[in-house]
Order: structure tokens, then C-alpha cells, then sequence
């Protein structure tokens, strides 16, 4: 990438930025750049720096379970902000905080993050169980779409086309809800060789709604929603804890690759399911 | 392509390659603290501060500083860096001190924002300098008794 930049824009709005965007793949956004600086592909293209163009406002509402992040918000000042602190308990902010290190969440955007799938993100299991949409400029028009629906095939196209330009996260009347985030990584610099978001929410001592994701599986993150409609209706016990895990590690398609084998990552998502449910029972139990 | 931007408190206009990384330009401009260690944003011996925050050079475009304030330690000479510095010195937290300009950038931006960092918080915010001699111990050392004898004076 480093001798095959031809051009650096610097566009005055989001209609300019998408004009200079050239459709056969020649041209890219960047707001933190992390990841475009480290690319070594030889490829010529052209840089457009979208992150003067304003997109970095973060709203919290309706007793902070409403939260809009613009888009090139840097990671690190989400992690930081007091408004998102009180979020789900400090989900949020705690998963967000392991991801990289300080110096790279500086740098980093949350939108970033999401434009190019690595499949070792944290950030989208993390935002998967959260319901989250994904705001994006495209030809002209905003619209909206769910993170679930993201990585899917038809929207791939759309969405490098497009400059995300938000992500909002909604659980305004959800109910007592909670949620936990762990990765497994052979190092502490290294990237995850698995990462697994759940969020879980009580109806009564039942759980009425649930969300499991797993990430770098090695493949992108995505939710297991087999294993998400068993949890419907149980009670958040130790035993429900356990049967869950063992659905997780049945149910969720893994591969080996150079950091674990195939095996290992089943071992691990089945024990991380089950311990990210304990995790939520515990932090309910506490709370009542 | 041309960039102006402010290095150490003085504006600079220089001429760069649209995909010329930041690392190099300030090695080129003779910015020598600022290290070429690893060159994929994982030792910290790059780092500067871009508009206060502290950033590993080496995955920044030039381009993307266009208008900020880049900080490297040939531009720190207020009481605080100067603190730091013979805190360092005095602890020995100095080995071979290759990884130190990152380190006391990273140190630098923490205290200006915390004049009171507890030990986790002194060790989130050097999560991203990798130092191969000290096993860190010194310099965090250094850096609380920094904050101590600053008690809380910051004059960035």
C-alpha cells in the first residue's frame, strides 16, 4: 500500500466524498487508518479522508439505553465517555476497551472497524448482540440496515460503495437486560482466536430475549441463532448455562488455522458460552 | 502533495508522498526520537501525540495530520516532561532506551490528562509500548513519583 497511494483527497462533504469514491475497487475511505497503513497490497489507489466531515458525534438518550456513535468515533473515546460508562453495566466501554491497545483506539473509528471485515473484529460480535444498526451514505441517499445483516452477500457490495456514517444501538424498553464480551488470544498483542459477545434479557426469572456471536472462528463474526432460540424461555440457571455451552460448541461453525485447530476453538466456544452466561446470572443475581 | 502542519509548536509545510507514512516523514525531517521498531502499530516505539492523543506513528498516513499538532519528545521542554525525564533517570527505567521516547510520550499524555494515575491506569496507558529490557517495572515506578513530586502542577 505504502508506494501505491496515487491520490489523498480531502472532501468537504459526504455527497463530495462519494463522487470521488471510484466504483471498480480503486479507492478507499479512511478516518483512523489503522488498518489501510498496514495493508500491503500493491494495488494503485486513491485515499479519501472522511474524518473532517464531522461524523464523530456520540448521543446518548432515554436513560442512556439509546446511543447514536458517529461513525470515525475514535474507540478509545467511546471507552472513555462517561455517558456510555453506565450502558449495559459498562458493556460497552469494557469490550471496547480490549480491543488493540490504547495507542490504537486513539487512532481508530468505530465505523472503521466495521468497513472492512476482518474476521478477527471484536467490534462486531460486540455490536451483533447489541441490536445495532448501521447508518450509510450511498448514492445520494442515508439509510439504514441492520449489523446482522452486514456481512451478508448482497449487502457487501452496497456497503463498499457506501461511507457508514453511524451506528445506533437501541434497547429502550427492553427490560433487565445484560450482557458480556470475552476473547482468547495466545498473546497479548496478538488478535483473537476467538471472540464471544452475549447479551441475555430477563423476563420474570425466564429469558426472554437472547443474543450469542461468535467472532474469528476463524471467520467473521456472526450470530448463533439456533443456539439463541434454545435459550428462550429457560430459566438463567447454572444447568441452562452449561446445555447452552454445549449447543454453542455443536452449533457454531468453526475451522482450524494457524493459532488453534478446529478442535480447540469448539472446546472454547462451548466453555466461553457457557461461562458468559454464569457471568450474566451472576451480574443479574448481584444487582437483585 | 503539499501538508502543513505543526510539529513541536512550529508550523511546518512539507512536501510528501500521497501514501508516505508519518513515521518516515519525521525521521526524514529529522525527528530521529521517533523509532522505526516494528512498523505495524504493535511496539510503541514510534509514538508521538496528534493533537494531545498518543498515536504509533507508523499507522498513520503523513496526509491524515494535514492541519493537527504532531508532539514528539524533541518538543517537550515544560516542567512535566522535564520531571518525567529525571524520573526516569533516577529510577532507572532506562536500559537501552530505545523504546523510551514512545514510553515517555505514552507517560506524557496520561499524566497532562491523569496528574494522579493509579497503577492500572499508568499500565493501561503503556499497553501499547513493548519494552525488552526493563520488564516495565522501573518505569512505572517513575512514572508515580512523577506524579508525586508534580502533585497535580501540569503546565503542558
Amino acid at each position: 500500500m505504502l508506494n501505491s497511494v496515487q491520490e489523498y483527497h480531502y472532501p468537504g462533504s459526504l455527497e463530495e466524498a462519494s463522487e470521488l469514491h471510484d466504483r471498480e475497487g480503486r479507492s478507499f475511505f479512511i478516518a483512523g487508518g489503522t488498518a489501510l497503513a498496514l495493508s500491503d497490497s500493491s494495488r494503485p489507489v486513491e485515499l479519501i479522508d472522511i474524518s473532517r466531515l464531522e461524523l464523530d458525534e456520540l448521543r446518548v438518550e432515554e436513560s442512556c439505553n439509546r446511543i447514536r456513535i458517529g461513525a470515525t468515533t475514535r474507540i478509545q473515546d467511546i471507552v472513555e465517555d462517561e455517558r456510555v460508562n453506565p450502558f449495559l453495566g459498562g458493556f460497552l466501554s469494557d469490550s471496547l476497551e480490549e480491543i488493540g491497545s490504547y495507542p490504537i483506539r486513539n487512532a481508530g473509528t468505530l465505523g472503521g472497524s466495521l468497513v472492512r471485515p476482518f474476521p478477527w473484529s471484536d467490534v462486531i460480535p460486540i455490536l451483533a448482540v447489541l441490536d445495532a444498526d448501521i447508518s450509510y451514505y450511498h448514492e445520494g441517499d442515508t439509510a439504514s440496515r441492520s449489523l446482522a445483516k452486514l456481512y451478508e452477500s448482497e449487502f457487501r457490495p452496497t456497503l463498499n460503495d457506501s461511507i457508514i456514517t453511524g451506528i445506533e444501538i437501541d434497547l429502550s424498553g427492553e427490560g433487565e437486560t445484560a450482557a458480556t464480551f470475552s476473547k482468547f488470544n495466545r498473546s497479548e498483542f496478538d488478535v483473537a482466536a476467538l471472540n464471544l459477545a452475549c447479551r441475555l434479557t430477563l423476563d420474570g426469572q425466564k429469558i426472554s430475549r437472547a443474543r450469542l456471536a461468535v467472532g474469528s472462528r476463524p471467520m467473521t463474526g456472526q450470530r448463533v441463532e439456533e443456539v439463541e432460540e434454545a435459550l428462550l424461555g429457560e430459566k438463567l440457571t447454572a444447568e441452562t448455562a452449561a446445555k447452552a455451552g454445549e449447543f454453542a460448541g455443536a452449533k457454531t461453525p468453526v475451522r482450524g488455522d494457524n493459532k488453534i485447530s478446529g478442535e480447540y476453538r469448539k472446546t472454547l466456544v462451548e466453555k466461553m458460552t457457557e461461562d458468559a452466561i454464569r457471568k450474566i446470572r451472576n451480574e443479574v443475581a448481584n444487582e437483585n | 502533495m503539499k501538508i502543513s502542519l505543526t510539529i513541536n509548536g512550529v508550523k511546518k509545510h512539507y512536501e510528501v508522498e500521497p501514501g508516505e507514512i508519518l513515521l518516515d516523514l519525521l525521521r526524514r525531517k529529522g525527528y530521529k526520537s521517533v523509532k522505526e521498531g516494528c512498523k505495524t502499530g504493535d511496539c510503541g516505539a514510534c509514538m508521538v501525540l496528534v493533537d494531545g492523543r498518543a498515536m504509533t506513528s507508523c499507522t498513520l498516513f503523513a496526509a491524515q495530520v494535514d492541519g493537527r499538532e504532531v508532539t514528539t519528545i524533541e518538543g517537550l521542554d515544560d516542567k512535566l516532561s522535564a520531571e518525567l525525564k529525571d524520573s526516569f533517570l533516577e529510577a532507572g527505567a532506562v536500559q537501552c532506551g530505545f523504546c523510551i521516547p514512545g514510553v515517555l510520550i505514552s507517560a506524557y499524555s496520561l499524566l497532562l490528562d491523569n496528574p494522579n494515575p493509579g497503577e492500572e491506569e499508568i499500565k493501561a496507558a503503556l499497553d501499547g509500548n513493548l519494552c525488552r529490557c526493563t520488564g516495565y517495572v522501573k518505569q512505572i515506578e517513575a512514572i508515580k513519583e512523577t506524579a508525586n513530586s508534580i502533585e497535580g502542577e501540569c503546565d503542558g
